[in-house]
């Protein structure tokens, strides 16, 4: 426990309610000043709460906040901002038509003895504040056009810009690269150095053990404890997180890759819009039945394109081949894929996935509802059996088929959407980084139900942005840098400096 | 989460939709209670015919309109789409059939369903060009609805003169109708109504109960998801627009023969926007992916109720009102259906600056409606009354919230 002078933020006995739920129930956290403390926790633990209260979004139902040693009763963001807590939020709060500059001084334009908006001394701040950042980025671009890293560089700017001392940082890596990621970790050292406090949400416990002074863990809403780092060890915070140990895994042991599947030959896919590079070039690979074929690469390295592409869902001006037994196929849309055996477990759930309207069941039985009708109508007994199935197949938790499916976690809702395509009984599965922005006991359930379809004989296709998750479960791993494959690993071989020196490879 | 589509099978009736089904009750009895011709007492027949004829109407292309919103479009047209379809059917109807047209004599079945069928696949056409313009040349739906709500009512015109003059002796603007087949129409508001009631009963089927229907809804709830999931989006979109069309067409049939005339320039125009009222009063959303039939009928039943209401309270002029009325139904049922979505009991209804000048705005909106139809001190009564009672609001709201 700091000592009470130096701490920066204090948060006692802090309870908040939702309709039906307690977010918060009686959570104490003090944070020294120029601290990094990491809030660990899973999904729904209610770290995300927690800092909205201390920003100000929410306002507590019980407990009191102490900001430098004075109690603060935030009636919203600005409030907080005036006490200099700033927060950068997990899906970043950015108005993509508007330059950087106008985002970072978004609310706080400098203006003109006339009263208009001083458009100068506007990018002149904002290029100080990038420089000191060491963010390449020019103050005049549109926001929408940058990269999701310089996003999160011009959130921190923006924070800055407020002359925070207290940063709260929402899970800021969960959309980074990792070279990005590094770049954030360089950005957050200097903030130290000058004195900044800073909360930092995660669950890669490799990341907090890189970075935190203190760990504080958060399990339903309930504080477990916090600590020293130097006095825990990233099993334990994963224990106090999940309530349970987790045992590493590693399945790739004694499958048997069966006959060659699917072939893609010096595949070619031009960029979208003129005068860029092209999205993927000659890329070639194979997949057997029973096997897990791991892609890597950074952001934007044509992971999705190759996926999309396969799935016809990327449009018809790719060239080269993809052979599925064998015969040359060309998918002009998704439909005939899915007839041809393939499923595409999209990147992004809730953008790509998922369907906020429909319940549970109408999420999992949208792709084969023709097994459901009877006479040309949809029976809801039938559907009801059909979707009975892969809720039990993949271990679903929801308290009816009917209920919605945005109350479920994600994890649940990630394992809905695997029900989705299992019912169309696919040979090739496609999944585009399932596991993002799940917490980590349901990453281990969905890793084994990936190993026993795998082992039940489809040939699966994995891309991930954590490169643990692709060692835990692949047979083989290519990795893509810019569009091309620059390398192809066995499991003996791949290991994540091999990885993300072909990756970042030119 | 209030009624996913499928546990509303479950209920016969959503929460909302019951209470819309109260409010419509509610109306229908202060009417009762206030109109000094007590019309609903002395004429009961006659004043169900009415609303029953003019709800059907209205309800058949609501249900077009409740498709397209659902499937995450828009469709701006089909107050334009049933002056088109009516001067189809009766321009059809003279070039087969001039001397029976031009003398006021029956012409005859055949010509009649020929007229009609001409009419649907027009709205066939139009739901067509709205989903090409749409999914090929990638306009969004409102524009190109929009272009079609200027253009079709234009193009209706300049056909009904052209036909005129080509037809008949002289240009004109209207064409009557005097088949009776269509007087028949007209004086049996069972034949509206029973059509009315078919097609609710098919679109709820359809929605509830087919593939189609869900892959509207998906396609309305995520399009790019829908897409990546095996849907032909683009197929489904083309359906929800002719739908929407032929609907519209449909009920252009019964507006010409309801007024025994086809008139470009004025049938129909500016309902679509009442018929978007009733699917989004019925608990539709604009973003697309929500809504259901039996909301979408009793969204049109309780329009047409207060706007029959204040017809029979102020008696003269009540056409006049009844953008007025529309206005104000469709802000007072989303407001409730939002306040019922999710309690904010931190939400102020006069905040700030904004909450002043909107004062003084509500109080003569108040006062200026009395007035106008209840005179002029009665006028300025109403609204001296409407702005202390909002002042109190303001002063009540600034007090509990210091006190908090």
């Amino acid at each position: 426990m700091p000592p009470s002078s130096t701490i920066a933020v204090a948060m006692r006995g802090i309870t908040k309610r939702f309709p039906g739920v307690l977010a918060l129930d009686n959570v104490t956290l003090e944070v020294g000043r120029g601290e990094l403390h990491a809030i660990c926790g899973e999904n729904g633990a209610g770290k995300s709460t927690l800092m909205k209260i201390l920003s100000g979004v929410y306002q507590p139902d019980g407990g009191q906040l102490e900001v430098d040693g004075r109690p603060a009763d935030f009636t919203g963001t600005r409030d907080a901002e005036a006490a200099g807590i700033a927060i950068i939020h997990q899906e970043l709060a950015l108005v993509e038509d508007l330059s950087v500059a106008a985002n970072i001084l978004l609310g706080r334009e400098p203006r003109t003895p006339l009263g208009l908006l001083d458009q100068a001394t506007c990018d002149r701040t904002a290029a100080e504040l990038l420089a000191g950042l060491e963010a390449a980025i020019d103050p005049r671009t549109r926001t929408g056009s940058l990269r999701v890293g310089d996003q999160q560089l011009v959130e921190i700017a923006k924070a800055l810009s407020l002359d925070a001392s207290v940063i709260v940082m929402d899970e800021p890596t969960s959309a980074l690269t990792e070279a990005e990621s590094a770049r954030l970790e360089r950005t957050i050292a200097r903030l130290r150095e000058q004195g900044r406090t800073i909360l930092y949400i995660s669950h890669k416990m490799d990341e907090v053990f890189r970075l935190a002074d203190r760990i504080t863990v958060l399990r339903d809403g309930r504080h477990v404890c916090s600590v020293d780092r130097r006095d825990t060890s990233p099993a334990e915070v994963t224990g106090w997180m999940v309530g349970r140990e987790i045992a590493e895994h590693q399945f790739h042991e004694h499958r048997s890759p069966g006959p060659c599947l699917l072939e893609i030959e010096r595949l070619c896919l031009p960029a979208a819009e003129r005068g860029r590079a092209d999205r993927l070039t000659e890329v070639s690979f194979r997949v057997h039945a029973g096997e897990i074929l791991g892609i890597a690469g950074l952001m934007g390295a044509g992971r999705t394109e190759i996926l999309e592409t396969i799935f016809g869902a990327a449009g018809d001006d790719w060239t080269g081949q993809i052979r599925l037994d064998g015969q040359p196929v060309r998918f002009r849309h998704p439909r005939e894929a899915c007839q041809a055996g393939l499923a595409l477990v999209t990147e992004d759930r809730k953008r790509l996935g998922l369907f906020a309207n429909l319940d549970v069941a109408g999420n999992i039985s949208l792709c084969s509802l023709a097994e459901a009708t009877a006479g040309g109508f949809l029976s809801r007994r039938s559907e009801d059996r059909l979707v009975a199935g892969p809720i039990s197949q993949t271990g679903v938790k929801t308290p009816s088929p009917h209920a919605a499916i945005t109350g479920l976690s994600g994890g649940n809702q990630q394992k809905c959407i695997i029900g989705r395509w299992l019912l169309t009984q696919p040979r090739v599965l496609l999944l585009d980084d399932p596991t993002r922005g799940i917490d980590v006991g349901a990453k281990a359930e969905l890793y084994t139900l990936i190993d026993r379809l795998c082992r039940e004989g489809l040939a699966v296709i994995l891309t991930s942005s954590e490169l643990p998750e692709l060692l835990t479960l692949a047979d083989r791993v290519i990795v893509l840098a810019e569009g091309r494959l620059t390398a192809e690993f066995s499991r003996a071989e791949a290991t994540e400096q091999k990885i993300m020196a072909a990756a970042t490879a030119s | 989460m209030p009624g996913t589509p499928i546990s509303r099978g479950l209920q016969w009736l959503r929460q909302s939709e019951w209470s819309l089904l109260l409010a419509i009750a509610a109306a229908v009895a202060i009417t009762a209670v206030i109109d000094s011709n007590h019309s609903y007492y002395e004429r009961p027949y006659e004043s169900l015919r009415d609303i029953a004829r003019n709800t059907a109407m209205l309800g058949i292309f609501s249900l077009g309109a409740a498709v397209v919103i659902i499937a995450g479009g828009i469709d701006l047209s089909s107050g334009s789409m049933i002056a088109l379809s009516g001067t189809v059917c009766a321009t059809t109807m003279l070039a087969l059939a001039p001397a029976e047209m031009m003398g006021f004599k029956p012409v005859g079945p055949l010509v009649v369903a020929v007229a009609c069928s001409a009419s649907l696949l027009t709205g066939f056409l139009v739901g067509t060009l709205h989903t090409w313009l749409i999914t090929v040349i990638r306009l969004p739906p409102f524009i190109a609805t929009l272009a079609t709500l200027v253009g079709l009512r234009s193009f209706a015109r300049a056909l009904c003169e052209s036909g005129t003059a080509a037809l008949t002796p002289t240009k004109s603007a209207l064409i009557n109708v005097a088949d009776p087949l269509f007087k028949t129409v007209r004086d049996n508001v069972s034949i509206p109504v029973t059509v009315f009631l078919l097609l609710a009963a098919a679109t709820w089927l359809l929605l509830s109960r087919t593939v189609l229907g869900r892959h509207l809804q998906a396609l309305g709830g995520n399009e790019q998801a829908a897409r990546l999931a095996g849907i032909r989006t683009d197929n489904v979109k083309w359906f929800a627009y002719c739908f929407g069309a032929m609907t519209a067409a449909l009920a252009g049939l019964f507006y010409v023969a309801n007024e025994s005339v086809a008139a470009p320039v004025n049938q129909g125009r500016g309902h679509e926007l009442n018929a978007i009222a009733a699917a989004v009063v019925g608990g539709c959303s604009l973003s697309g992916g929500v809504g259901t039939v039996p909301g979408t009928v009793l969204g049109a039943v309780f329009l047409r109720v207060v706007i029959d209401a204040v017809s029979k309270i102020i008696k003269t002029g009540a056409d006049v009102y009844e953008g007025l009325i529309v206005g104000i139904v469709v802000v007072l049922a989303v407001t409730f259906a939002q306040a019922g979505g999710g309690p904010r009991h931190d939400r102020r209804l006069l905040p700030g600056a904004l909450g002043l000048c909107t004062i003084p705005i509500l109080a003569l909106l108040a006062g200026s409606l009395t007035a106008m139809t209840s005179g002029g001190w009665a006028g300025v009564g109403t609204g001296l009354t409407a702005g202390l009672l909002l002042v109190c609001l303001r002063i009540w709201e600034y007090r509990s919230r210091r006190a908090e």
